[in-house]
C-alpha cells in the first residue's frame, strides 16, 4: 500500500498553503505535494515546492554553539547551553533588575510556541520584555481594528468567499508575489473587470489589472491616506454610502463627514498623483453594487508612522458603503507571516495576555492568572513595542540579556546596522534558530530548533481558522524543539506554573487561557481540526467556529462599529537625504530576512541579490547605468544594491527587496520612525541619496 | 522698541474671521486650550461656523448641501473651551491697549495674541447699475450674486434648481467651475470673459482655444474677449440681463459675478499695520514688531526682508494665492510655533516652506484641466532666456500640454485633456524636484489607466517565465510538451507551471495549440 502523505501546511507565508509530505528516498527525505484545501486550491508557490530542501540542508544546525572567550563558537551540550545561559540571566538581573532580560519571538511560531514564550517571559523571566517581528507587519492593522471594529481578526470571512465578489479594492498588498496561490481568489473581480490595485509600482499583482480587468491607481509613496480619504469623501458627498446602515452600524458618523469636507478629489489629486477624475470613478465603482465588493489592504498601507490611521481611512470607507458583516461583501487585512494572525493573539506582545486579552486590563489579568495558577501580582505590566525594545539593547534601563526566538533581526529590523550595535551592547545574546542567521553571528548563545515538517502544533492562518501543523519526519539528533527549551529553563529558574514539552497539552492550556476572550479559542480541538472543522475563532467551547464576523454586531459593546476620523500629519524630515524616496517589499522567490529561502538552490539562482527598481528618468538624474551597483544612504545607513531600470514604478521612488544580508540588507537604510498608535515602523518611506559605485573589479 | 512676547501660559488668542484657514489654527490648537495653556476666542461675521469654503459653488450647483461643508463641531469646541463668537464683527483693533473693538454695542475683547484670519472678499465689477463698493456686497439687486458664503450660494441654488438661465461674470476658476456644474444641472449657462481666453492667468492662446471648444462642447455659451458693461434690471429691481459693450444682451434669471477677489485689509489699514496688495507679514507670519500679531491666510502676504533666506527661495512678497492650500499650511505652522512657545514641544520647528501650491485644477467633469506657475515662454523664443518650453498638442484627443522649465526644474505647465500628465506635473512643479531632461516622459495620452509603464507583452522566449508563482520558464513548458504532456495538468503535473494562482494557465494552453499546430 502506498504511504499516506502527511497533511500540514507550507511553512511561509499566511495562506498557509495546504501541502503534503510523502516519505522520499533523498536526498530530500520527504516529497511535497499541493493539496486541495479552499485557500490554495492545491496550488503553491515555488517557495511552498522546494520548503523540504531545508530539512537536511548541509547548513543545518544541530548542536548548541557557545561562544568562547577567543570569540570563536563551539558545540556544547544541551545541559551546558542551559546551565550558561541561566547563569546570565541572573546575572543580568541581580545586577539590573528583572525587566534586564528580554525575550524577541517572531510571528513564524507556532501558537504553542507563541502563546509558551509570552508565558515564559512573564513567568520564567519574570519580566515585561516582549515583543516580536510581527510589529514590523501587522501591528497598524491590528490597532486599526481593534479600534474600529474592536478586534482583530485579518480577514473577518473566509478567503473563499472573494470568489463570488465582482469589485476587489487591494491598497498596497502585492499578492502575486507574496502569496501567489490568493490571486485564484480574485478571478471573479478581474473577470467582471473590476480588480483595483493601489501601489506605487505597477507590481504583478498591478499587471492582474491589464486588459480591462481592472485599474491600477499609482499614488506617490506615503499618499494612501489622502487617496483613501478622496475616495471616502467622494462616496459621502455624492450620496454614494449606504446611510442606514451607516445609521444603524455605526458611531462617529458626523465626524466622519465633518473630517472629509476637506478631501475632495481635485485636492487629492495634487497630493496623491492620481487623476481626481479616476478617484471618483474609482468610488463609484466601488459604491454602485457594494454586494460583492470588497476592501483590503497590506502591509504598503501599514508601514507608514500614519499607518493606523490609513487602515482606519480604509476601513472608514468599507463602512460608509455598508461591506463589513455582509454575507457577501467586506473589509480585511492581508495577514503577512506564517503565523502572523496567531502569534498576535497569545501573549506575544508586549501589551497582551493570551485570547487577545490585555495585559493592562486587571479583568484579563485575572483570567490569565487564574488559567495559569499565579497570582494576577506576578504577571508583570506592559513592555515594550518591537522598535523601542531594540532601542534598549544595552542601554541602561535597557534590555541586557535577550533571547530571540524566530526572527532575524539583524536583517529584518528597521534601522538595523543601530539593531545590530545594539545585539553587540548585550551581556549575553541567545538566538534560536535552524540556521545560523545574520542575527546568530552576534550571539553568545545559539540554539538549534526543530523545523516545521518535524514539530507538531497549530498556525492560524489569515482568515483567523486555526490549521494544524503536522510531523513528518524525526527531527536530527541534537535539535530541540522551543517547548522543550522553555520546560527545561522554566525548571532551572524555579518559574511558577506549568510548562509543557508536548505541544498538545500546551494547546489544551493555550484553549482554557484564551475561554472568555476577543480570540477564543476554547471549543478548538486537534481532533476537531484533524476532522476537518474548519476552526475560525472565536470558537467557544460548547459554541460553534465563527467563520464570519460581524454579520449582526461589532465587538464594541454597543455592538456598533466606529468611524474615527483621521487625516494626515505633516511628515517632519530634517535630515540631509533625498528627495528620492526608498520603498521596501518582498520578492515572490524570498521570505522574510532569507535566512530560509537563500538557502533554497533555485530561489537564490533566481533572485541571488538585491535589485533597486528605479525609474530610467530617475536613473538619468542621477547617473545611474542599468545593472550597476548604487548605494543608498539615510540618515540611519546605507547599504547597496544593483539597479534594475523599469518604468514600472514611479519616478522620484525606488524600491529594494529586504531579503537580504550584510551590505545588501536595505533594512539599514531603513528609519526607525514609528506609528505612535501601533509601534510600527516606516518601512515604506525613508528619504534617500542615491550614488553609483564603481563596479568590483573580480 | 517693544520686547517682543513670548507666548506664555495663560494667554488669551483672539482669532479675527471664521474660515477654513481659523478653522484649521483652532483645531490644531485645541490640545492647547484643552490643557488650559491657551485660552482662545473666535470672531466670526458669519452666523455659521467656519464651512468648507472651496466647496461653496458645489452648493450654488446642488452637487452638494450646504451640511457636506461643515468643518466644525461647535458642541466639542466650546466643552474644550474655546469660545466661539458668531455673527460677531470686529470694527476696530486698539493694539496699544490690546484690545479687539466689536461693531454693535458689545464689550471689546482683549487679548495678548491677535490672529487676523479674515480672508478675502469677492470683487464687485464696475458695471452701470451695480453699486462697486465693496462693503455693500449685501445690498446687490436680486437675482445678482458674488460666490463667496454659503448664503449666496443657497440663493444661487434656488436659480439653479428651477433650471434658470445663468449667465457668469468672470472665466477664470470659479466661474468657469459654477458654469460647467450648472450646465450639468440642466440650466442654459452662458460665461462672460473680458480677455480672449477662459482661464486666461493660467493658459495660453492654445490652450485657450481647446478650453473654449471643450466647454462649448459641453453646452456652455462661452462670451469671450468682450466687456460686459452694466446691467438691465426688471421688476423690482430684479436682474433680467447683462449688458455687452457690443449692446448685445445676456438674457438670464441669475447672474453670478465671478471676477476676483481681494484680501480684506480694512481691519489691519485702521490699526496702522503695514498693507500692501494683503496684510504684509514676515516669514513667521507676523504683522507686528512685537510678535502679537499675525495673519495668515487669503488676507495675508508673506514678504521676507531677509537675504539668502532658507525658507523662502526668492527674496520678496508671496501675495495670497487664494487657495486653500498655502493657508492651511501657515494655520499649521502657526499653530506649532504658538505649541512650541508653550512648552508643548511637537517637536523641532522648521521654517514655515515656500510651497508652489498655485496649482488650479478645474473640478468640471470632463474637461480635465491643470496648471500652474508661469507659462510665458514660447519654444522659439530664444534659447538665452534660460527657460525651455515643451508643447504637445493633439487636435483628434481634443488634448494638449505645455511645459516650461528654468533651471532644470518645472516652472510653468498646463494639461487640458491628460489627466495622467496633468496628475504627474502638478507633483513635480509642487515638489519643486529636478525635471527629468527628457519631458516627452511625462506625456500619457491614452486613457487614466494607462500608467506610467505598461505591462510587458508575453514574451516568448524560451528564457521567459511562463509561470512566476513556480518560476517555470517558457523552454521548460515547451520541453514537458516536447515529451508528451499534452494537456494544461500534465504540464503543471511535470512543470509545476500553472501550480500556483493558475494565472498562466491561458499562456499553456496557447504553447499547447502553437506546437500542436506546428
Amino acid at each position: 500500500m502506498a504511504p499516506t502523505p502527511t497533511p500540514t501546511h507550507c511553512p511561509y507565508c499566511a495562506l498557509q498553503c495546504a501541502m503534503g509530505l510523502l516519505p522520499d528516498p533523498g536526498p530530500v527525505p520527504v516529497r511535497v505535494e499541493g493539496r486541495d484545501f479552499p485557500t490554495n486550491r492545491g496550488g503553491l508557490c515555488r517557495k511552498g515546492w522546494t520548503s523540504a530542501d531545508l530539512l537536511t540542508h548541509p547548513d543545518r544546525l544541530t548542536a548548541p554553539l557557545l561562544r568562547g572567550p577567543d570569540g570563536t563558537f563551539a558545540e556544547v551540550s544541551w545541559d551546558q547551553a542551559y546551565d550558561t545561559w541561566t547563569a546570565a540571566i541572573r546575572t543580568a538581573q541581580q545586577t539590573y533588575g528583572p525587566d534586564a532580560v528580554g525575550v524577541f519571538g517572531g510571528a513564524s511560531l507556532t501558537n504553542e510556541k507563541a502563546y509558551l514564550l509570552g508565558k515564559f517571559t512573564r513567568l520564567a523571566l519574570r519580566s515585561s520584555r516582549i515583543d516580536y517581528n510581527g510589529r514590523f507587519c501587522m501591528a497598524s492593522a491590528a490597532t486599526a481594528g481593534n479600534r474600529s471594529f474592536g478586534i482583530d481578526r485579518g480577514l473577518p470571512f473566509p478567503v473563499a468567499d472573494l470568489d463570488a465578489a465582482h469589485t476587489v479594492l487591494l491598497v498596497g498588498s502585492n499578492v502575486a508575489d507574496t502569496m501567489p496561490p490568493f490571486v485564484q481568489h480574485l478571478a471573479g473581480a478581474r473577470a467582471a473587470g473590476r480588480l483595483v490595485v493601489v501601489d506605487p509600482r505597477r507590481t504583478a499583482t498591478a499587471d492582474l489589472t491589464d486588459d480591462g480587468q481592472g485599474l491600477h491607481l499609482q499614488p506617490r509613496p506615503g499618499t494612501d491616506l489622502a487617496l483613501l480619504l478622496g475616495l471616502a469623501h467622494v462616496v459621502l458627498n455624492e450620496g454614494l454610502a449606504d446611510s442606514s446602515y451607516v445609521a444603524t452600524r455605526t458611531s462617529g458618523a458626523e465626524d466622519l463627514r465633518r473630517s472629509l469636507a476637506t478631501w475632495w478629489p481635485e485636492r487629492v489629486e495634487g497630493l496623491t498623483g492620481v487623476p481626481a477624475g479616476l478617484i471618483r470613478d474609482v468610488a463609484v465603482m466601488l459604491a454602485e453594487r457594494p454586494r460583492g465588493t470588497y476592501i483590503l489592504t497590506g502591509r504598503g498601507v501599514e508601514q507608514h508612522v500614519d499607518g493606523t490611521d490609513t487602515a482606519t481611512a480604509a476601513i472608514n470607507l468599507a463602512l460608509l458603503l455598508g461591506l463589513p458583516g455582509g454575507p457577501d461583501s467586506g473589509y480585511g487585512t492581508l495577514t503577512g507571516q506564517g503565523n502572523g494572525q496567531g502569534a498576535r493573539e497569545h501573549g506575544q506582545k508586549a501589551d497582551q495576555l493570551p485570547g487577545y486579552r490585555s495585559i493592562s486590563s486587571d479583568r484579563d489579568r485575572a483570567a490569565v492568572a487564574a488559567a495559569w495558577g499565579v497570582d494576577p501580582s506576578v504577571i508583570p505590566g506592559p513592555g515594550l513595542p518591537a522598535v523601542a525594545l531594540l532601542r534598549s539593547l544595552g542601554r541602561p534601563e535597557g534590555v541586557h540579556c535577550l533571547w530571540v526566538n524566530g526572527a532575524n533581526i539583524a536583517v529584518s529590523a528597521p534601522a538595523a546596522a543601530a539593531v545590530e550595535e545594539g545585539l553587540d551592547r548585550l551581556d549575553f545574546l541567545v538566538v534560536s534558530d535552524i540556521f545560523f542567521s545574520e542575527t546568530a553571528a552576534h550571539a553568545d548563545l545559539v540554539l538549534p530548533t526543530t523545523q516545521w515538517a518535524e514539530e507538531e502544533g497549530t498556525m492560524t492562518n489569515l482568515e483567523g481558522r486555526v490549521l494544524r501543523r503536522r510531523r513528518a519526519l524525526t527531527p536530527p539528533a541534537g535539535v530541540r524543539s522551543d517547548l522543550q527549551v522553555m520546560a527545561a529553563m522554566a525548571r532551572r529558574l524555579d518559574a511558577p506554573g506549568s510548562f509543557p514539552e508536548d505541544p498538545a497539552e500546551v494547546f489544551e492550556e493555550l484553549r482554557r487561557a484564551s475561554a472568555g476572550g476577543r480570540a477564543d479559542y476554547s471549543g478548538i480541538t486537534y481532533a476537531a481540526i484533524e476532522a476537518g472543522e474548519a476552526a475560525y475563532w472565536p470558537w467557544p467551547a460548547g459554541g460553534t467556529p465563527t467563520p464570519r464576523l460581524f454579520t449582526d454586531r461589532f465587538a464594541h459593546p454597543d455592538g456598533r462599529a466606529r468611524l474615527v476620523a483621521v487625516a494626515p500629519h505633516p511628515h517632519r524630515h530634517h535630515g540631509e537625504h533625498g528627495p528620492v524616496v526608498l520603498t521596501t517589499g518582498r520578492l515572490l522567490e524570498h521570505y522574510q530576512s532569507g535566512n530560509q529561502t537563500r538557502r533554497v538552490a533555485s530561489l537564490a539562482q533566481a533572485a541571488p541579490e538585491p535589485r533597486m527598481e528605479i525609474h530610467p528618468r530617475t536613473a538619468e538624474q542621477y547617473g545611474l547605468p542599468d545593472g550597476g551597483m548604487v548605494r543608498l544612504t539615510s540618515d540611519w545607513g546605507s547599504a547597496t544594491a544593483r539597479t534594475t531600470l523599469t518604468e514600472a514604478i514611479r519616478p522620484g521612488c525606488v524600491f529594494v527587496p529586504f531579503h537580504y544580508a550584510h551590505q545588501g540588507a536595505v533594512n539599514r537604510v531603513v528609519g526607525d520612525r514609528t506609528d505612535p498608535l501601533s509601534g510600527m515602523p516606516e518601512f515604506k518611506g525613508t528619504p534617500v541619496t542615491l550614488t553609483s559605485l564603481p563596479e568590483e573589479t573580480p | 522698541m517693544t520686547p517682543r512676547h513670548v507666548p506664555r501660559e495663560g494667554d488669551h488668542l483672539v482669532v479675527i474671521g471664521f474660515g477654513p484657514v481659523a478653522w484649521r489654527l483652532v483645531d490644531d490648537l485645541l490640545p492647547e486650550v484643552e490643557a488650559g495653556r491657551l485660552r482662545i476666542t473666535v470672531l466670526g461675521d458669519e452666523p455659521s461656523p467656519a464651512y468648507n469654503r472651496v466647496l461653496v459653488g458645489e452648493v450654488a450647483t446642488g452637487k452638494h448641501a450646504p451640511a457636506d461643508l461643515d468643518l466644525v463641531d461647535v458642541d466639542d469646541w466650546t466643552a474644550r473651551g474655546v469660545l466661539l463668537r458668531l455673527g460677531t464683527r470686529a470694527g476696530w483693533i486698539d493694539r496699544a491697549a490690546r484690545l479687539v473693538h466689536l461693531e454693535g454695542d458689545q464689550a471689546p475683547v482683549p487679548y495678548d495674541l491677535l490672529v487676523l484670519a479674515v480672508g478675502a472678499r469677492a470683487n464687485v465689477p464696475r458695471l452701470a447699475g451695480l453699486n462697486p463698493d465693496p462693503e455693500a456686497i449685501g445690498h446687490l439687486p436680486p437675482g445678482i450674486s458674488v460666490l463667496r458664503t454659503l448664503d449666496e450660494a443657497t440663493r444661487v441654488h434656488q436659480v439653479v434648481a428651477d433650471g434658470g438661465r445663468v449667465v457668469v461674470l468672470g472665466g477664470g476658476v470659479l466661474g468657469l467651475e459654477v458654469a460647467a456644474a450648472a450646465r450639468d444641472a440642466g440650466c442654459a449657462v452662458t460665461v462672460v470673459h473680458n480677455q480672449p481666453w477662459l482661464l486666461t492667468r493660467s493658459t495660453d492662446s492654445a490652450g485657450g482655444a481647446l478650453l473654449g471648444g471643450r466647454c462649448a462642447g459641453r453646452g456652455l455659451v462661452v462670451e469671450a474677449g468682450v466687456r460686459a458693461r452694466a446691467v438691465r434690471l426688471g421688476e423690482g429691481r430684479r436682474f433680467r440681463a447683462l449688458v455687452l459693450e457690443d449692446g448685445r444682451e445676456v438674457l438670464g434669471d441669475v447672474l453670478v459675478l465671478s471676477v476676483g477677489v481681494s484680501p480684506r485689509t480694512r481691519l489691519a489699514r485702521g490699526a496702522g499695520l503695514v498693507v500692501n496688495h494683503g496684510i504684509v507679514v514676515n516669514h513667521e507670519l507676523e504683522a507686528d514688531t512685537e510678535a502679537r500679531v499675525f495673519a495668515i491666510g487669503d488676507c495675508a502676504e508673506v514678504w521676507c526682508e531677509e537675504p539668502g533666506c532658507g525658507s523662502c527661495r526668492t527674496r520678496g512678497r508671496r501675495p495670497p494665492s487664494g487657495l486653500v492650500g498655502p493657508g492651511w499650511d501657515q494655520a499649521r505652522w502657526l499653530a506649532a510655533r504658538l505649541r512650541a512657545d508653550l512648552g508643548e514641544d511637537p517637536g523641532p520647528l522648521e521654517p514655515l516652506a515656500e510651497s508652489r501650491q498655485d496649482v488650479v485644477r478645474l473640478k468640471a467633469e470632463g474637461i480635465e484641466f491643470v496648471a500652474g506657475g508661469d507659462l510665458a515662454a514660447e519654444p522659439w523664443d530664444g534659447a538665452d532666456d534660460g527657460r525651455d518650453s515643451v508643447v504637445w498638442a493633439d487636435s483628434a484627443r481634443r488634448a494638449y500640454l505645455k511645459v516650461v522649465v528654468e533651471d532644470e526644474r518645472v516652472v510653468g505647465f498646463c494639461s487640458i485633456g491628460l489627466p495622467r500628465s496633468g496628475a504627474e506635473l502638478a507633483a513635480l512643479y509642487g515638489s519643486g524636484e529636478p525635471a527629468p531632461a527628457d519631458l516627452a516622459g511625462y506625456l500619457f495620452p491614452g486613457t487614466p489607466e494607462c500608467g506610467p509603464g505598461g505591462a510587458a507583452g508575453a514574451a516568448s522566449a524560451p528564457e521567459a517565465t511562463l509561470c512566476r508563482c513556480a518560476g517555470v520558464s517558457v523552454g521548460a513548458v515547451r520541453e514537458a510538451i516536447d515529451a508528451g504532456a499534452d494537456d494544461v495538468d500534465r504540464v503543471r503535473r511535470a512543470t509545476r507551471a500553472g501550480s500556483g494562482c493558475g494565472g498562466c494557465r491561458s499562456g499553456v494552453e496557447a504553447l499547447l495549440a502553437a506546437i500542436a499546430q506546428a
